[in-house]
């Protein structure tokens, strides 16, 4: 990097008579920035820097790929899907009605083996496949006024559909995405022994202290003809019905995972878990999945080798980049500041 | 017919640095001018080096320098003039330029640019008008690909949602994109950038060339920044879309919904596009690092002046960088990666063409730096000489023109002397 200081050109004094007292001149004055000769690094990218740069980016991205890989393999993770089995055999042709039918008991029992050991905290999600919450009518449907401040009960503005009951009391939490709650619900056990699966603390404590008012309760909540998802208990204040916090923040793709609770303690491996579930949530209407999910988790988060393999991709190319680049500098040398690959002397014929 | 015997004249001459003038009055002009001889009128004082009319009224002005020349030649002209009787020919011409002073402003008023003496005609051209096509070619094409990097993610994230409309980024992101996130590095490269430094514009008024050729907004250009851009935002989109695809997105072992994904993604965007201009420009002053560094600096502190606004306002953006993001090693992770990965064709691209095929400007920038100029001025003085010969710009080329025709004769003679001298 070196520092150029331009003198001024070819704007030398046209009056001529320097050593007189000067008239009035009209020349401007001078100043670095109005004659854009403002100091200035100009950097070259020469085949030092740029084999330099692709050999630091390759030395950085290989360890931080081996890293987050070995983090993403140490995750243990258990997914059963659910939803398809969970429906007795008699009503399979007819998954909707069954769901919708109140009389039928929703229980089902699932059993997962633990594959490795998992040690404590564990993670217990629920996913959805082919399930929208990113789509832009659902999002917009729920008021943040409302639910913070109990004064503010009657700001339902863009909950619709689900502002007000046919009376015209207003609905609180409003919204499609409170109506729309996910019900199923999961009891864990191993061997003989229940696993307590702890449902505090699952949500973001700042939607707890900020976003959702202690003093807000529910009101009309699922009291029309069709009801979306779970009841809401209308004792309990907002900014401690955890399961409606999480599941408010609407997922960014349509498979997602939502935060269900955690067991802290550990599991072995070969240890078999069994499940009961309430198989409430209604995903056959549009053919979406329902999956029950354990995982364990590392100092990056859960299971996801992609990270790791990219920045192995990556680093990896890097190198290799940087040994090519190395024998092209050496097959083809090309001397800096070489004067012959100007122009006008490659091809002194045509300009 | 005496047009016809100079063409002649001219035709038949061999040497190539012979330079031929044409001097006519305005009385003549006006025959000259008549439809059937304007063409031949043309094309002889095309292969004339300068062409000299005198006692010319501004109508003919205009209709000579200006419209004839541009019509029948299809070239980009120039007209320069101090006098009222000059505007016309300023207006006619496709870049006027008017001198201010004796002759009072009328010029200046009719006129593109006006400078204060017609030998400042030479650093308008090869200093400001070379340093302002490169910098409008680089702001176009950079726009460009900006915007579109930007634009596309929003698209795909489109494919989805269900088509339904709904942006993966915040509405405020939005706005603050093209306002302050990456608006002032443009500014500063518009305005500030500058390939060469202008004493060597001066002295290789060949490098001037690379604008008439088009070398710097020719479509290849154009359609490569696009690809760069396609490129950098499905890259972007993507790694962010997949690194935090569904699991736990931090030790907690909490998921990432659709606020941190954006934010994420933006990031990524706001990094990629700052770092793109960086390896773009290349002359680089305290501004120029103010306004980069600066935007990205303001992209976090915006994050964190939003996130700490009430939630009534931010959504679900409240306290999303302190909380959320901010101790996650996952998202300066995929940061990284992305920018990184998004600018390493562009990296790849501008190693191999000054290794291998290195522009004018390129090597002219190598032999500043490494100050060989100063090492070896024999070398400089023979290039930039080399740079003027053909160009025919600048009072010092003529000179240079008629002292090579000279001594080629006198070489001539010499040899003619030194034939007879030797039996």
């Amino acid at each position: 990097m070196n520092n150029v200081n331009g003198s001024v050109v070819g704007s030398s004094s046209g009056s001529g008579d320097g050593s007189a007292p000067r008239r009035n001149s009209k020349r401007p004055k001078y100043s670095r920035f109005t004659q854009q000769e403002l100091p200035a690094c100009k950097p070259i990218l020469t085949p030092k820097w740029v084999i330099s740069v692709f050999t630091l980016i390759g030395v950085v991205f290989v360890p931080i790929g081996i890293a987050s890989l070995m983090a993403s393999n140490d995750v243990v993770e258990i997914v059963d899907r659910y939803d398809n089995v969970c429906v007795p055999s008699n009503m399979t042709s007819d998954k909707v009605a069954y769901i919708q039918n109140d009389d039928v008991d929703k229980t089902c029992s699932r059993t997962l083996k633990v594959p490795k050991h998992m040690s404590q905290p564990i993670y217990v999600y629920y996913q959805l496949d082919n399930f929208y919450q990113n789509h832009r009518r659902y999002v917009k449907s729920r008021n943040d006024a409302q639910l913070r401040k109990s004064s503010q009960a009657n700001e339902t503005s863009g909950c619709d559909p689900e502002k007000r009951t046919k009376d015209g009391a207003p609905i609180v939490p409003c919204g499609l995405i409170a109506w729309s709650l996910f019900n199923d619900t999961y009891i864990f056990a191993t061997g003989n022994k229940n696993l307590t699966v702890n449902k505090k603390e699952i949500s973001w404590k700042s939607d707890r202290d900020h976003k959702f008012g202690k003093d807000v309760f529910p009101k009309n909540f699922q009291s029309g003809p069709l009801i979306g998802g779970k009841k809401l208990n209308d004792t309990q204040p907002l900014n401690e019905q955890e399961d409606l916090i999480v599941w408010m923040r609407t997922a960014a793709l349509p498979t997602f995972r939502k935060l269900y609770g955690r067991i802290e303690q550990d599991l072995n491996a070969g240890d078999v878990i069994s499940v009961t579930l309430k198989n409430n949530y209604n995903t056959y209407s549009f053919s979406g999945k329902k999956k029950l999910v354990l995982s364990t988790s590392s100092w990056l988060g859960g299971k996801n080798d992609f990270l790791g393999i990219a920045y192995l991709a990556v680093g990896g190319l890097c190198f290799f980049l940087a040994v090519a680049f190395t024998i092209v500098y050496l097959v083809k040398p090309r001397k800096l500041g070489d004067p012959s690959y100007l122009s006008w002397n490659r091809n002194p014929a045509g300009h | 017919m005496q047009i016809s015997d100079a063409h002649e004249m001219v035709k038949l001459e061999k040497d190539p640095n012979a330079a031929f003038a044409l001097i006519i009055d305005g009385k003549t002009l006006t025959y000259a001018l008549e439809d059937d001889l304007k063409n031949k009128f043309l094309s002889l004082a095309v292969n004339c080096a300068s062409v000299i009319c005198c006692r010319v009224s501004p109508k003919q002005k205009a209709l000579v320098v200006t419209r004839l020349v541009k019509e029948g030649t299809g070239k980009t002209t120039l007209a320069i003039g101090d006098g009222a009787n000059d505007v016309g020919m300023i207006q006619e011409a496709d870049i006027g330029v008017g001198i201010s002073g004796v002759e009072g402003m009328q010029a200046v008023m009719a006129s593109d640019f006006s400078i204060s003496q017609f030998r400042f005609l030479e650093r308008l051209l090869v200093v400001h008008g070379h340093w302002c096509y490169k910098r409008i070619a680089q702001m176009i094409c950079y726009f460009f690909y900006k915007n579109i990097a930007f634009g596309l993610t929003i698209f795909y994230f489109e494919a989805y949602t269900g088509f339904s409309g709904q942006s993966v980024y915040d509405d405020w992101y939005m706005l603050l994109f093209n306002v302050i996130l990456t608006s002032l590095p443009v500014i500063s490269l518009g305005v500030f950038e500058q390939d060469v430094s202008s004493e060597v514009c001066l002295q290789f008024p060949a490098l001037y060339q690379q604008g008439p050729r088009n070398l710097f907004f020719d479509w290849y250009r154009i359609f490569g920044w696009m690809g760069n851009g396609l490129y950098s935002s499905i890259v972007i989109y993507f790694l962010s879309i997949l690194i935090f695809y569904n699991q736990a997105f931090r030790a907690n072992g909490q998921t990432a919904d659709m606020a941190a994904v954006g934010t994420s993604m933006f990031t990524c965007i706001v990094w990629t596009v700052n770092l793109q201009i960086v390896l773009t420009m290349s002359h680089f002053t305290w501004i120029q690092h103010l306004f980069v560094w600066g935007s990205i600096a303001t992209w976090y502190l915006f994050l964190i002046a939003y996130g700490m606004c009430s939630p009534v306002i931010s959504g679900n953006a409240y306290r999303i960088l302190s909380e959320a993001l901010g101790p996650a090693p996952i998202y300066w992770a995929a940061t990284l990666l992305a920018t990184l990965s998004c600018n390493l064709p562009y990296l790849v691209y501008i190693a191999f063409q000054r290794a291998l095929n290195p522009l004018d400007h390129h090597v002219i920038q190598e032999i500043k730096y490494y100050r060989k100029d100063v090492e070896d001025q024999h070398m400089w003085k023979r290039e930039r000489s080399k740079a003027r010969q053909r160009t025919k710009i600048g009072f010092t080329a003529r000179v240079d023109a008629k002292i090579r025709q000279l001594k080629r004769k006198l070489q001539k003679k010499v040899s003619s002397l030194s034939i007879q001298t030797q039996p």
